[in-house]
């Protein structure tokens, strides 16, 4: 129901925007003056941009359900390959930053509930203000600017191996690390506080080996919700780091197509990341209620 | 209301009576300081020196923001221009604060608007209930899935870049936070006492709402507002960072640092710049609102 709603505004959003498609696709190819009139309507009919809207969605809509959403008015090419190309180099983006901040943000929620109100759990708040504080568009030009241009450690921008993944990994982790190790923190003070761990205690168990045992488990599946909302929108959110360095992602191949008004493309992308993130949250729900068994026993009966 | 007035009187008796007027008022002033976290004043002296700053760019700032000098590009600091100046030889210093002024006031409208629509919203799914209230949530969680600056480019896209394009497109999903705290709290204050009394009484819903639940709910939705501005406010700043938000001649934190991202290595304060006072901006809002959370829980 979802997807289908969104198709229909997916399908419509372009039109709505200013500016003759068809002259759009000239432009991008060809220089504006040398065109005239006969041309422009050659290329709407042979588009099938003559057609009612109604006749045009429902052309679109049969072929999308079959997996083919045009041509790419830019780059000729089919927009379903493209969006393929690039989701799997988003996916690997997205993938690396949230895993890299996963495995950050569970120690460190942990510090923080053991010493909370402390010292240690301060400090952890504060950086994950900073975090959550500092703008993609600063840290990825200042580690530009660090690492590549001035320690020459790694590339500055592209997409070719596991050093030009780093960095712009790196900046896109940041601000999940900081929601992770505050729903972890957070997680792991109910934890703390719960009667299985006092038990768990009181039977002779030292601290680190009660949270290993019973308090992990517990308080990691929050942590694996927010994980999924942020794979869904990372996978077209990292739309700036993915402009900064030049990676040819998802995010990136929205923006071109909005900027060059490519509508196959707009529409495709779009359809895509809706169904995508609508996906991913139902995924979520069926892992959390997996490693929740009294979730799953409290539906079972 | 009574029993606490009277303690009150009790608790002043002892005071000489003309006397215990005039300091009263600095009392509570007094009391309001020290009831909150110094966190949040941290946070109200940092952006209230940014506010000052910006609102009297005109008479501060030593240059004119437009005026080009190619001559002079590209400068490092030095006692006339303190940050340099850019690819086009304006003072950078005076660009920054007349740069801030865009991006802290598209923030602030925007998180105004979101807070507004979001409340309304929340408040109007928990009273009303039924189809209404699956609606707004399904939009809601629909929203919160979503990434907010592919939403907001779509929408760019439609409207036409632009200031006020900037604050609907980031708006359009900003709101649905706070529509699901306003309708947490809403439920919540609903199955209070007084509002049942309110209710058997016949007061109408509209006094109910602005009587009873808005009161009751605006601290916690203040606390969400400060702790979203730092968020909306590079958002923002990201449409314009991608050209889709202020345009030239006008530009912000946002948009100056775009601009001067080719000249990095010539000139890193003009990228550092910029993004630092973005970063000290969200920061000192976020702990205002950290502050005000803070109190929230102790009471």
């Amino acid at each position: 129901m979802t997807i289908f709603i969104v198709s229909v505004l997916a399908f419509l959003v372009p039109y709505i925007t200013e500016g003759d498609p068809v002259r759009a696709i000239i432009r991008s190819r060809v220089a504006e003056l040398a065109i005239d009139q006969e041309t422009v309507d050659r290329l709407r009919i042979s588009l099938g941009l003559d057609r009612p809207l109604v006749v045009q969605y429902m052309g679109w809509l049969k072929n999308a359900v079959e997996g083919d959403f045009g041509y790419s008015y830019m780059s000729r090419q089919p927009v379903a390959g493209l969006i393929g190309r690039a989701f799997l180099i988003s996916l690997t983006l997205a993938s690396s930053a949230l895993i890299f901040a996963f495995l950050v943000s569970i120690p460190l929620g942990t510090i923080a509930a053991l010493r909370e109100g402390k010292l240690a759990d301060n400090i952890v708040i504060f950086v994950t203000q900073c975090f959550v504080a500092a703008p993609e568009y600063w840290l990825a030009p200042v580690g530009i600017l660090i690492f590549a241009l001035y320690l020459g450690w790694l590339p500055s921008a592209g997409w070719r191996d596991m050093s030009s993944m780093i960095l712009p990994s790196l900046v896109l982790s940041l601000r999940p690390m900081a929601y992770f190790t505050r729903v972890m923190r957070a997680a792991m003070i109910d934890v703390l506080r719960a009667p299985y761990l006092v038990a768990a205690r009181s039977r002779g168990l030292s601290v680190v080996q009660a949270i290993a045992r019973h308090g992990l488990r517990n308080s990691i599946s929050p942590v694996i919700t927010v994980f999924a909302m942020w794979m869904a929108s990372l996978l077209g959110g990292s739309l700036i780091v993915e402009v900064i360095f030049s990676i040819p992602g998802t995010g990136r191949l929205m923006y071109d197509a909005v900027v060059g008004r490519d509508i196959p493309l707009m529409q495709g992308s779009f359809v895509c990341l809706v169904g995508l993130a609508v996906i991913i949250t139902t995924v979520t729900d069926v892992v959390y209620v997996l490693l929740n068994p009294t979730v799953r026993l409290a539906h079972g009966r | 209301m009574a029993a606490s007035q009277a303690s009150v009187r009790a608790a002043m008796s002892h005071l000489p009576s003309e006397a215990a007027r005039v300091p009263s008022v600095l009392l509570v002033l007094v009391r309001f300081v020290r009831t909150r976290h110094w966190v949040m004043w941290l946070g109200v002296v940092i952006i209230g020196t940014i506010v000052i700053a910006l609102v009297a760019a005109p008479w501060v700032s030593p240059y004119d923001p437009a005026a080009q000098n190619l001559l002079q590009r590209l400068q490092p600091p030095s006692a006339a221009h303190w940050f340099g100046t850019d690819h086009l030889g304006r003072d950078a210093f005076s660009r920054m604060l007349f740069g801030g002024r865009f991006s802290v006031t598209v923030a602030f409208a925007t998180v105004m608007l979101s807070v507004s629509i979001g409340v309304l919203a929340g408040i109007l799914s928990a009273r009303q209930g039924g189809l209404l209230d699956e609606i707004i949530m399904r939009i809601v969680d629909f929203l919160l899935s979503f990434p907010e600056i592919i939403v907001a480019m779509f929408l760019v896209a439609v409207l036409g870049p632009g200031y006020a394009t900037a604050v609907v497109a980031i708006t359009m999903c900003g709101w649905a936070p706070f529509a699901r705290l306003a309708r947490g709290l809403t439920l919540e204050i609903n199955a209070r006492d007084y509002v049942r009394a309110a209710e058997i009484l016949g007061c109408t819903r509209r006094f109910i709402i602005f009587r009873h639940i808005i009161p009751n709910a605006i601290r916690p939705i203040a606390a969400m507002g400060f702790l979203r501005f730092g968020h909306m406010l590079i958002t923002v700043g990201g449409l314009s960072f991608l050209g889709l938000g202020v345009q030239p001649p006008n530009a912000d934190w946002a948009s100056m640092l775009a601009q001067s991202m080719d000249y990095v290595e010539r000139a890193p304060l003009l990228v550092v710049m910029p993004g630092l006072a973005l970063f000290v901006t969200a920061l000192s809002v976020t702990w205002i609102g950290q502050g005000l959370e803070l109190r929230g829980k102790s009471e």
